[in-house]
């Protein structure tokens, strides 16, 4: 009995049971690895805000609380309600809604020895696509101070714009005021070299990306302003707070090669 | 005898990136540091291995009319069962490479091993076949990513080498077209020692 194997009814049945098997293989595969995947982002997540934060080797779950942004107060999320701490997680992850959030922002913070700091999400566009990220920032006397940033981005030049993942552009925004003595938002890279104490320099060769860096920075933290200022000089009691000349000090990072544009 | 010869002959003679320059633009994209490049070669090296092997136990059944939807359905099937296992175990190096994982369907050394092979072969021969094609890609793409993230990162798998005798990155070893020219300078000297490939 020869089967001709180019008859229609022969295909049609061929082509039906290759799609039912691979259907169910990979929904199948896609289904018991899924745990471990969203493992992976969550963890990635609470990675990159630890960086921040300056605490790699802590461990979040412990020592940040989590809490939104609502109407300018800072409202601490339960960490025993698992969905409403799921649903933090997947805002930071959907970097469109949380560049469009104008409430309810998500905010982290830790207590470290009297010192209290906050992680805010930060997203914008790169050259390519998008760059998003985490900022670490400190109240001080009548200003607001980066303590620490991690940025990441989608998909910006190798070794020019996609520099700003690396932490030897990521350590100079440490130390940086956010505010100049007008009260305006001052912190950018600056393109030709750091101009006064809150710039950056800019990458040579990525100058789009560092201006996407700038817009991302203002817009980001701008959302968070009001709060930011309206509890600012709290903190200033500390008399430990890092001062932000001093901190440039420290944080005096070997510079990157500029080379000429 | 067949076999041995199967194995070894898309290492050198008749590898699929430098003689067939097949699988180019992945090995532009994925070179700049070798873990993603390693990682890379194996996804490819077990993309071409099982769909050689499926296609060629499914040779026999398959209706010649369809035989190309089926082959992109068992390689795009193939691809996916990686991609998946990479995020699921190795998830930094999956956010490395990106979109290229994905884009192994697209990989012609893949498509043109079944073609060529599997389907007028049994299924261990076709298996070899596909396993030593996969590796002469790896193979090139380890080599490339070599020279590229020692002189464009001073770093061997993200160990420093080059840097503690005070060399200065080369950033211009992180671009693509450097990619390029250090394939082409692995094929001549390729050709250049296995003179029968030399173009009259």
């Amino acid at each position: 009995m020869a089967i001709n194997k180019n008859s229609n009814l022969y295909i049609i049945i061929y082509t039906i049971v290759m799609v039912v098997v691979v259907g169910a293989v990979l929904a199948i595969l896609a289904t018991s690895l899924k745990d471990k995947q969203d493992a992976n982002v969550l963890n990635e997540q609470k990675v990159s805000i630890m960086k921040a934060f300056g605490e790699a080797d802590a461990s979040f779950d412990e020592v940040v609380t989590m809490g939104r942004l609502t109407g300018g107060e800072f409202v601490a999320v339960d960490t025993a309600d698992a969905a409403d701490v799921q649903a933090i997680f997947d805002l930071l992850g959907n970097r469109k809604a949380l560049a469009e959030a104008e409430d309810a922002l998500p905010i982290f913070m830790l207590d470290k020895d009297g010192v209290t700091k906050y992680v805010l999400p930060i997203v914008g566009k790169g050259l390519w696509g998008d760059i998003w990220g985490y900022v670490a920032l400190q109240q001080s006397a009548d200003n607001v101070v980066i303590t620490g940033i991690v940025m990441d981005h989608a998909g910006e030049t190798p070794g020019l714009g996609a520099e700003i993942a690396t932490e030897a552009i990521q350590q100079k925004f440490e130390g940086k005021a956010l505010y100049n003595a007008d009260g305006e938002f001052a912190v950018r890279m600056q393109k030709g070299g750091a101009q006064n104490e809150h710039q950056v320099d800019a990458i040579t060769g990525g100058t789009k990306t560092s201006d996407g860096v700038n817009a991302m920075l203002q817009t980001s933290i701008g959302k968070y302003e009001s709060f930011l200022r309206a509890t600012e000089g709290a903190a200033a009691a500390d008399a430990d707070v890092c001062d932000c000349g001093e901190c440039e000090a420290e944080a005096i990072v070997e510079p990157v090669n500029v080379e000429e544009e | 005898m067949k076999l041995s010869k199967n194995f070894t002959s898309p290492l050198a003679a008749n590898n699929p990136v430098i003689v067939q320059i097949l699988g180019i633009c992945s090995a532009l994209a994925v070179t700049v540091k070798l873990e993603p490049a390693l990682v890379m070669g194996l996804s490819v090296m077990f993309v071409t291995a099982f769909s050689n092997l499926l296609m060629s136990l499914l040779r026999n059944g398959l209706p010649s009319r369809i035989r190309i939807i089926v082959q992109l359905v068992v390689i795009a099937t193939l691809v996916i069962v990686v991609d998946q296992f990479l995020r699921a175990y190795m998830y930094d190096v999956s956010k490395q490479l990106s979109v290229y994982v994905g884009l192994i369907i697209t990989n012609c050394i893949v498509m043109g091993r079944v073609e060529a092979f599997a389907l007028g072969n049994k299924p261990w021969d076709s298996f070899v076949d596909g396993l030593a094609n996969g590796l002469g890609y790896a193979f090139i793409l380890v080599l490339v990513a070599f020279f590229r993230e020692l002189f464009g990162s001073g770093e061997l798998f993200g160990f420093d080498v080059l840097a503690r005798f005070g060399y200065v990155n080369n950033s211009l070893m992180l671009f693509p077209p450097m990619a390029l020219i250090i394939i082409g300078c692995i094929i001549w000297v390729h050709r250049s020692i296995n003179k029968d490939l030399q173009e009259k």
